[in-house]
């Protein structure tokens, strides 16, 4: 052990005094956490879209698609990112009812709950999703059926794209995330998401949802833009830690995340695309919109990113100066 | 009953004695301590305070660490002392994000290696293994040494007066800053000092109700509660300021040199 390990050892009081940036969730394996909350963005934000496509009869199977990769989005990337994170992972099942009744009080655990919940009702849907889809089988009982579950699991998709915001902004350690605003602006955004990827889903499909996915993708993304403002506006007066996180933000290390991939790869690409192409009236080219397509992701990635990344502590200690 | 503590600030010398007590006590890892000594300087341009804060979990009676936590390993007993059951806790480090107070402190690999690393466990270490298992993959936190406060009621002792039912850190404050006891009885040692001492909390503000008061000059306190001027500028906090190196990195380059 030398000299200068010693000293390291130190370094974690400063955050008592100062405001330091939080990295149980966003450094090391902490990364696993932020890969985690996006492919939960992505994977609910497809559910959520194909169930609005598959109200339709017009976009069965681009519906059914798309809500089968929202599920793979869910359980194959989502829920092992969080398992392979936790310390202890095979002690996992301690979250859930009956071994636990932490769902009354702890998001994570409703969290989880809720996810396992969501993939067994979006299971049993896309079955019939795919059923419906392919005109395998039909009739007035297989629809009622596709219906109620579509429903069932369209709740817990809901409470499975919020819930991470939900835990987050509990946390009054961290004034920039200790805000109601921040669950809506996570399930809004993983709804954008959702709708530019289904625009993926269609040019594969041949089903003509661009059209709609486009103008449902403009008016949301301006509100997610105008909701990002509010917030950090909001965030700027709330205290002083977090207006501080706000200027990491915007100005410190981590700006080139938010002007870069959230700003302008996130909303304003995807954004002009769609806007020129309802100005001039002609469809965007299909190069064009893969192009906004992977614009859009980036800013998922980079949203959950920026938000983790500045999550900063505030200090325990009244103002003063640390050693 | 509802355990609490409380700190004079005026009175700790920033001896580290607490935090080494601790660490004998519960045979913590190297690289993991649960009280910790905060240095603060406060220069308001004519004078400078120095304080040291004594921090540890604030066994809250409201805590949000018990709250988020999914699994129910963290838990409130009755007597107010908010432990964690490491057979349950399967990491998610929520409960470090959580606690208002940053006193926990997740066990990682990393942080559990031997005293020596690259050599043999020392018989510290080997019984420390036998008597007081940690288990990486889990979070820690203080827990008010639990185990002497139900070892000593069980034989009839009164944690706060009795030492073998106090806690370590209590017992081994050669300054006596440190004074543990019953908050709900208004007549214990703890409850009497808050009243005349006009002891405080941190961040009252979060509702979290902590069992871990102070007791300052500055903050809520009476001005006969600070500390002699001799005492917050000793040599030997001197010499100990140039160990919190960080902040001053050209002190730190130095000495790296």
């Amino acid at each position: 052990m030398n000299a200068r390990t010693a000293r390291q050892w130190m370094v974690p009081h400063e955050w008592m005094i100062k405001p330091m940036a939080q990295t149980e969730w966003i450094s090391g394996k902490g990364l696993l956490v932020w890969l985690a909350e996006v492919f939960s963005a992505l994977g609910t934000g497809l559910y959520l879209v194909s169930i609005f496509f598959a109200l339709g009869s017009e976009f069965e199977v681009t519906a059914f698609w798309t809500g089968i990769l929202g599920w793979i989005g869910v359980a194959v990337f989502k829920l092992p990112l969080h398992f392979l994170y936790l310390g202890k992972p095979w002690r996992f099942w301690r979250a859930f009812p009956p071994f636990s009744n932490a769902w009354r009080t702890s998001w994570f655990s409703r969290g989880i709950v809720f996810t396992i919940i969501f993939l067994g009702f979006a299971a049993v849907q896309l079955v019939l999703q795919g059923l419906i889809a392919y005109d395998v089988a039909s009739g007035t009982g297989i629809d009622v059926a596709n219906y109620i579950f579509m429903f069932l699991a369209g709740v817990c998709c809901v409470i499975t794209s919020i819930y991470c915001g939900f835990a987050m902004s509990y946390c009054k350690s961290v004034p920039f995330w200790n805000t109601g605003l921040l669950p809506f602006v996570f399930l809004l955004m993983a709804v954008a998401d959702g709708l530019a990827l289904i625009m993926g889903v269609g040019l594969v499909t041949g089903e003509d949802v661009i059209p709609s996915a486009e103008s449902a993708t403009r008016i949301l993304l301006i509100i997610n833009a105008l909701l990002i403002i509010v917030y950090l506006v909001n965030a700027n007066y709330q205290s002083v830690t977090a207006e501080l996180s706000v200027k990491e933000l915007i100005r410190g290390r981590v700006a080139w995340v938010f002007w870069l991939g959230i700003v302008i790869l996130g909303i304003v690409v995807p954004l002009v695309i769609s806007i020129v192409s309802y100005f001039t009236g002609a469809e965007a080219s299909a190069g064009l919109l893969v192009f906004a397509i992977i614009c859009h992701t980036i800013g998922a990635f980079s949203l959950k990113y920026g938000v983790l990344k500045v999550g900063i502590y505030r200090p325990i200690l009244p103002k003063g100066r640390a050693y | 009953m509802r355990w609490g503590m409380v700190i004079n600030l005026a009175k700790c010398t920033r001896c580290h004695g607490c935090v080494a007590a601790c660490r004998i006590e519960h045979f913590l890892p190297l690289r993991l301590t649960w009280p910790r000594l905060v240095a603060l300087e406060v220069d308001d341009g004519f004078s400078v305070d120095v304080s040291t804060y004594p921090v540890r979990c604030n066994q809250c009676k409201e805590a949000p660490c018990v709250q988020v936590c999914p699994t129910e390993a963290s838990y409130k007993r009755e007597d107010g002392i908010v432990a964690v059951d490491h057979n349950k806790c399967f990491g998610c480090r929520y409960c470090v994000i959580a606690c208002p107070y940053q006193n926990r402190t997740y066990l990682s690999r990393k942080r559990s290696v031997n005293y020596f690393p690259g050599h043999a466990t020392t018989g510290f270490e080997k019984k420390g293994k036998d008597l007081y298992p940690h288990v990486p993959g889990t979070t820690e936190k203080c827990n008010f040494c639990m185990e002497r406060i139900d070892a000593g009621l069980a034989k009839g002792l009164k944690p706060g007066i009795d030492r073998e039912a106090t806690p370590a850190c209590v017992n081994t404050c050669q300054a006596r800053a440190l004074t543990f006891g019953d908050l709900d009885d208004p007549y214990s040692n703890v409850s009497k000092l808050i009243r005349e001492k006009n002891g405080f909390v941190l961040h009252e503000e979060y509702g979290t109700e902590p069992s871990v008061y102070y007791i300052d000059y500055r903050l809520g306190g009476a001005l006969s509660n600070k500390a002699p001027v001799d005492a917050q500028t000793g040599h030997h906090m001197q010499h100990l300021s140039t160990v919190y190196a960080p902040s001053k990195p050209k002190l730190a380059k130095k000495y790296e040199d």
